[in-house]
């Protein structure tokens, strides 16, 4: 090992060590310090589709009526008019009879909470600055969907009680309106 | 008209945080599993299967099977695959290969299951964002849903349910952890007793951190053989009496058949059952290595795998009907709870475990006593998909 290493130990380029000395070909080094560098992004932007939520345009999705509706201030979902099936997440094709004549219906935003936990520690990229976190799983009635509860404590929770929606605005690298739902405990 | 098929050997990195790499891993677990069987090389080998499920996330590198077969000097002349199926990659490798060779297809294959997880600590989001994703990232990921916080859940309903308890939860971790003490491969080796569960952090209650798996690196192989081929190269085996697997056509929170029950292990058992001529799997299995991804799991399985009636798995773990002298014994390897988690690993180290207590070479504090029968079991993603499949030792 290089008897110099730590004398400059800040600076990862001058303090590794030199190779070993082997038989053969003489090493291409100077120690270091007189090679091309090459520069790469010290930080990479959060990729588009690292921040959860989808770009909710037509560009890009095909149930945009679902994300244009939320934007109006309703949750809806998509129902089947050929065999009446009604779908969460919301289609394009019915996975029941393969229509694709499905029409937007509006979900009720009042429902019951059917579970819920904290996330305390290990959350996604995006949401670690908001720990600790509600999130839970809602019951509509016809539909049971997942969602963040907001304004609220885990010990102040119980199974069934009241909650209603709400609908918040998302501020990420991308430059359309984009929203999403949560959902809060009823007054 | 399929053909019997048996696991002839294996192999295992050691688990954990390694100062390692994705490559050093599947080096590692190959030349283990080669040196478990000298009379197999990897120029017998005919079809490959890599269970991995987030390389490009994890290891930043994608078609990694042919990677595999490179870095084992493997020439793959019929079949060569990644399997992903989240938290089952490695278990869907091992029944690919055992159909390949079932059918007739090949007679010798290789099965390994590899995951590098551990990124540096700044990037934990990052590599949280990844096991998020493996549910419907576009509306149940975006809820903050990875492992914790939707098994706390699935917790919670089946304590409101059936009355299971915080301290049977307790008691599994406890055990499967103790087992890993005495696994000289596992990621945590240290005896766990009950209170230490309620001291560990609670990271998503009801569940605490030794509730839950680790965030583990890992690899392990396998060697499949037909029984004619198996023959040749020995004289035990372990083999594959049935394999089970089911998808109820849900994956996202609405469509999931219950947050307390899961049906899908109950038709993959059966199926496997029936494969086996198993009619009463509580008599006839000696050893199990089921998904205890959490401390719930191992409760939810011992129910909806037929072993007692939907609402009894607590009591199956507090009657120490689970432990290395009871009924079954489930997971003396120490499972997920104390061996970690690395993802497309798992279903091929629970494999070799079951093989291994066949044929008597674990260490002797986790022996169980003469087992003939076996059972290894995993879940999937929401717990969408469940596997199981069913093994019998071979005297050859």
């Amino acid at each position: 090992m290089n008897e110099n290493q730590g004398d400059n130990a800040d600076d990862e380029r001058t303090e590794r060590a030199a190779p070993d000395q082997r038989a053969g070909v003489e090493p291409i080094t100077d120690g270091g310090t007189d090679r091309d560098v090459v520069e790469i992004p010290k930080t990479i932007e959060l990729p588009r589709l690292l921040d959860f939520y989808e770009l909710q345009n037509a560009e890009t999705t095909e149930i945009v009526e679902f994300y244009d509706n939320l934007r109006d201030g309703q949750l809806t979902t998509t129902e089947c008019r050929e065999c009446g099936e009604l779908h969460f997440p919301p289609r394009i094709v019915c996975p029941e009879c393969r229509s694709e004549d499905l029409e937007y219906v509006d979900l009720p935003h009042e429902g019951e909470l059917f579970a819920f936990s904290t996330v305390r520690a290990g959350a996604p990229m995006g949401m670690e600055d908001e720990v600790p976190f509600v999130t839970g799983i809602v019951d509509l009635g016809d539909v049971q969907l997942s969602g963040r509860i907001d304004d609220a404590e885990y010990d102040d929770l119980e199974i069934g009680d009241p909650v209603e929606l709400k609908i918040v605005e998302i501020d990420g690298p991308v430059d359309h309106e984009r929203v999403f739902y949560r959902f809060e405990p009823q007054e | 008209m399929t053909r019997n098929v048996g696991i002839v050997g294996g192999g295992h990195t050691k688990w954990g945080v390694r100062e390692a790499s994705y490559k050093d891993l599947i080096q590692e677990a190959g030349k283990a599993t080669f040196e478990d069987v000298p009379d197999v090389t990897p120029e017998d080998i005919e079809g490959l299967f890599v269970g991995s499920v987030q390389p490009e996330r994890f290891a930043f590198q994608t078609h990694v099977a042919p990677m595999v077969a490179e870095l084992l000097g493997v020439d793959v002349d019929s079949m060569i695959a990644r399997t992903e199926l989240a938290c089952a990659s490695g278990q869907a490798a091992l029944r690919y290969a055992w159909l390949a060779i079932a059918a007739g297809q090949i007679d010798t294959a290789l099965v390994l299951g590899v995951e590098k997880m551990n990124l540096p600590r700044e990037y934990t989001p990052e590599a949280q964002t990844s096991m998020a994703n493996v549910m419907d990232r576009e509306f149940d990921g975006v809820n903050g849903f990875n492992a914790p916080p939707y098994f706390a859940m699935i917790a919670q309903r089946h304590m409101h349910e059936y009355d299971t308890t915080r301290e049977q939860l307790a008691q599994v971790a406890a055990k499967n952890k103790t087992h890993a003490a005495n696994n000289a491969f596992a990621h945590f080796q240290k005896e766990v007793s009950v209170d230490d569960v309620y001291d560990s952090f609670e990271l998503s209650p009801p569940l605490c951190l030794y509730d839950c798996s680790g965030v583990t690196d890992g690899a392990a192989g396998l060697i499949l053989m037909s029984e004619e081929k198996a023959r040749e190269v020995t004289d035990e085996a372990a083999w594959i009496t049935g394999s089970g697997q089911t998808c109820l056509g849900s994956n996202s929170i609405n469509n999931l058949p219950s947050m307390s029950a899961w049906p899908q292990a109950t038709k993959a058992a059966e199926q496997a059952y029936e494969q086996a001529g198993i009619d009463d799997p509580v008599a006839e299995l000696d050893v199990a290595e089921v998904h205890d991804c959490f401390s719930i799991s191992e409760i939810v399985e011992y129910e909806d795998l037929g072993w007692v009636e939907k609402g009894e798995g607590g009591k199956f773990m507090e009657e120490g009907r689970s432990e290395l002298d009871g009924d079954i014994a489930v997971n003396p390897r120490g499972g997920l709870l104390g061996c970690g988690h690395p993802l497309g690993a798992t279903g091929v180290s629970q494999a070799l475990e079951v093989f291994n207590q066949f044929r008597g070479t674990v260490e002797p504090e986790r022996q169980v006593p003469d087992p003939e029968t076996g059972l290894i079991h995993n879940l999937s993603g929401s717990a969408s998909v469940h596997s199981v499949m069913t093994l019998a030792r071979g005297r050859l």
